[in-house]
């Protein structure tokens, strides 16, 4: 059942995988030694950076722009659930499809917020200047991807046909900016690390009076 | 053929265009052993970083966008360190280093980026644009294309000990006349400012500034220390505390620099080395130093603020708060708080000496930049920008009612002088030494 596709997106997840780990430990390069004084807690530094420091009481990203902040999280959970979905099918292809009406409308919000953020980048003014073909492609990419999650949810198109999409958007994960799945944690697990050594981190009053 | 590249940037010749880019092209590959592709890799480049910015909030182009900022550097990391950008460098922006590719670089991590780092501790996926935007830096100062006065500022640094160029002499005069000064005020004969003492147990540090422009928060430090009953000198070759290597992205330098500083606090016999209040200062000789020079320090190194509250907290000198009746507010500089993890001991020391504190907002780990930080305050070609952007730094100012801002950093102090007058603020800017000095009970 799916045999052809199944192997297509396993192997896709496997490029995926294998050259996200070749970039991190590319990235890395060895490291370097921290040779000064320590002042505080690295833990406790990146504990604060994936937590508290997160919440748009924080975050002035999130705070100033709700609406855009809450598209972006929504296209990013949806992309979660794609994920989930796309193993479990690849894992039990015989898995009936669960709840498709909350599920497939919720892809489908999500895709609709990939589209905004692909329409977003074309008109504004900011972000033009500074957009490529990675930039564009990505989310776009993923509009479609959740697009055909909520599809085959709704019974559409085939479950074959997710499984290529989703293929395709693993594949394309390492080669651009999608492969920020990785490097967005790992760059505030860096910055948590650094600025708790330091003692910057946990803050806890900087934004109030 | 050595071929010259001329710049408005470019200070001095260098050597044939195929070295320079190699240069820049090793220092960008140098620079992701400090981790810098995770956060180049991080960025997404949303946009929504532009009110995180000081430079952004006073004059909203796109330009100035950290995002857009970043992307100046990041498009040099595709092309050199990711596949695509090496096959197909249109798909992901990717671009070569050419000599006018530098001179955009230049102008976006130099002239709208103090590197004040506020828009990573806020950025919707925590990049930390602060490392990218130096990681430019370093690939402009490899290239020898740094603005030329703040190369200048470097020089002088390498060549004289201090940035300001300031002689022997002439410290040791200032110091001759501060001291005369000081007796007469604090009506004591010991007091002094002690030059060239070996064996004292601290080697104070202090920007040049002290000495050749404002030497009342020198003097302070000199009245704090001896209330204190410290043991302490200064040095006459090597007392700078400020680091502009940290600005000019050029790490040997800042290496050197560091060198001579606390190979001079070793020749002294020093047991610790204390930073006068000093923003980049700090974050230098506190946290990058050790790794510039590639090993820990033998002393231990702190700030100015961390050895009043000291005094205050043990008991060794006494203040009275009835002294600075008025109100004051406090400038939190970026190298000292966010990059640099201290921000509560000026804190506890300002509710101690002045009887009306009150903070800005937003405060600490969340201060705006003054405007004058990342080397700005010496590019003059950057002048009328740097003065611009200190409008946040003023609105915020005018919300306190202040009569005074106290911020521990002479960059900052200079750059709030330039606020002060452009926005009539009304304002006195002091150290936290000064209101310190002020508040001294003696005898």
């Amino acid at each position: 059942m799916l045999v052809a596709e199944r192997i297509v997106v396993a192997s896709s997840l496997v490029w995926a995988a294998a050259l996200l780990l070749w970039q991190l430990l590319a990235a890395w390069g060895g490291g370097r030694k921290d040779y000064s004084a320590r002042a505080g807690s690295p833990s406790r530094g990146v504990l604060y950076n994936f937590a508290a420091a997160m919440s748009p009481v924080r975050k002035e990203a999130a705070r100033f722009h709700p609406f855009k902040f809450a598209v972006g999280m929504v296209m990013h959970a949806g992309v979660a659930f794609a994920i989930v979905k796309t193993l479990v099918i690849l894992v039990r292809p015989e898995t009936p499809p669960v709840t498709p009406i909350p599920l497939g409308g919720f892809f489908g919000i999500a895709a609709a917020a990939a589209s905004f953020l692909f329409l977003r980048r074309f008109f504004s003014p900011n972000l033009r200047p500074i957009s490529n073909f990675d930039d564009y492609f990505a989310a776009f990419i993923v509009a479609i991807y959740l697009a055909t999650a909520s599809l085959q949810d709704f019974g559409v198109v085939s479950a074959g046909v997710f499984l290529l999409v989703g293929a395709v958007t693993a594949f394309y994960i390492p080669l651009g900016k999608l492969r920020h799945v990785l490097f967005c944690p790992v760059a505030r697990l860096d910055l948590g690390r650094r600025l708790g050594y330091r003692g910057t981190f946990p803050a806890t009053r900087g934004a109030k009076k | 053929m050595a071929t010259e590249i001329k710049t408005e940037n470019t200070r001095f010749s260098v050597g044939d265009a195929g070295q320079v880019m190699r240069a820049a092209r090793a220092a960008l590959a140098e620079k992701l052993r400090d981790l810098a592709a995770y956060h180049m890799d991080a960025c997404v480049r949303c946009g929504l970083c532009g009110e995180t910015c000081h430079v952004y909030r006073s004059d909203p182009v796109p330009e100035n966008l950290p995002a857009a900022k970043a992307a100046k550097v990041v498009r040099h990391f595709r092309r050199y360190h990711t596949a695509v950008g090496r096959v197909a460098p249109f798909l992901v922006g990717a671009k070569r280093l050419t000599p006018e590719a530098l001179d955009e670089l230049a102008e976006a991590v130099y002239g709208r980026c103090t590197g004040c780092g506020r828009c990573g501790l806020n950025c919707s996926v925590g990049a930390d644009i602060g490392v990218i935007i130096r990681t430019g830096r370093n690939i402009v100062a490899a290239a020898a294309k740094v603005p030329s006065n703040l190369q200048t500022v470097v020089d002088n640094q390498l060549n004289t000990g201090n940035q300001m160029a300031i002689t022997v002499e002439e410290l040791r005069e200032t110091a001759a006349w501060l001291s005369e000064d000081l007796q007469l005020e604090m009506g004591d004969e010991d007091v002094r400012i002690h030059v060239d003492e070996p064996g004292k147990r601290v080697f104070y540090l202090v920007n040049p500034r002290e000495v050749k422009f404002f030497p009342l928060s020198l003097s302070a430090a000199a009245g704090v220390f001896h209330a204190a009953g410290e043991s302490w000198t200064m040095s006459s070759r090597f007392y700078d505390v400020t680091n502009y290597g940290l600005y000019s992205g050029d790490d040997d330098a800042a290496a050197r620099i560091t060198r001579q500083v606390m190979e001079e606090a070793a020749r002294l016999g020093a047991e610790e080395v204390v930073l006068s209040e000093c923003g980049h200062g700090f974050r230098s000789f506190r946290w990058e130093g050790p790794n510039w020079l590639g090993e820990a320090y033998p002393i231990k190194v702190r700030s100015m603020l961390e050895i009043m509250l000291e005094y205050i907290e043990e008991g060794r000198i006494k203040v009275d708060a009835s002294k600075n009746a008025e109100r004051v507010t406090l400038h939190d500089p970026c190298n000292l708080v966010r990059w640099g993890g201290v921000s509560e001991p000026q804190r506890k020391i300002l509710s101690a000496v002045v009887s009306d504190f009150v903070e800005m907002t937003p405060n600490r780990e969340q201060n705006f930049c003054c405007g004058g930080g990342g080397g700005m305050l010496s590019m003059s070609e950057y002048g009328d920008r740097r003065v611009r952007s200190g409008a946040v730094k003023a609105d915020q100012i005018r919300a306190t009612g202040a009569k005074i801002v106290a911020t521990p950093c002479h960059n900052c102090a200079d750059q709030l002088l330039e606020v002060n007058k452009k926005y009539s603020l009304g304002v006195e800017i002091q150290a936290v030494c000064e209101l310190v000095y002020n508040a001294l009970v003696t005898g």
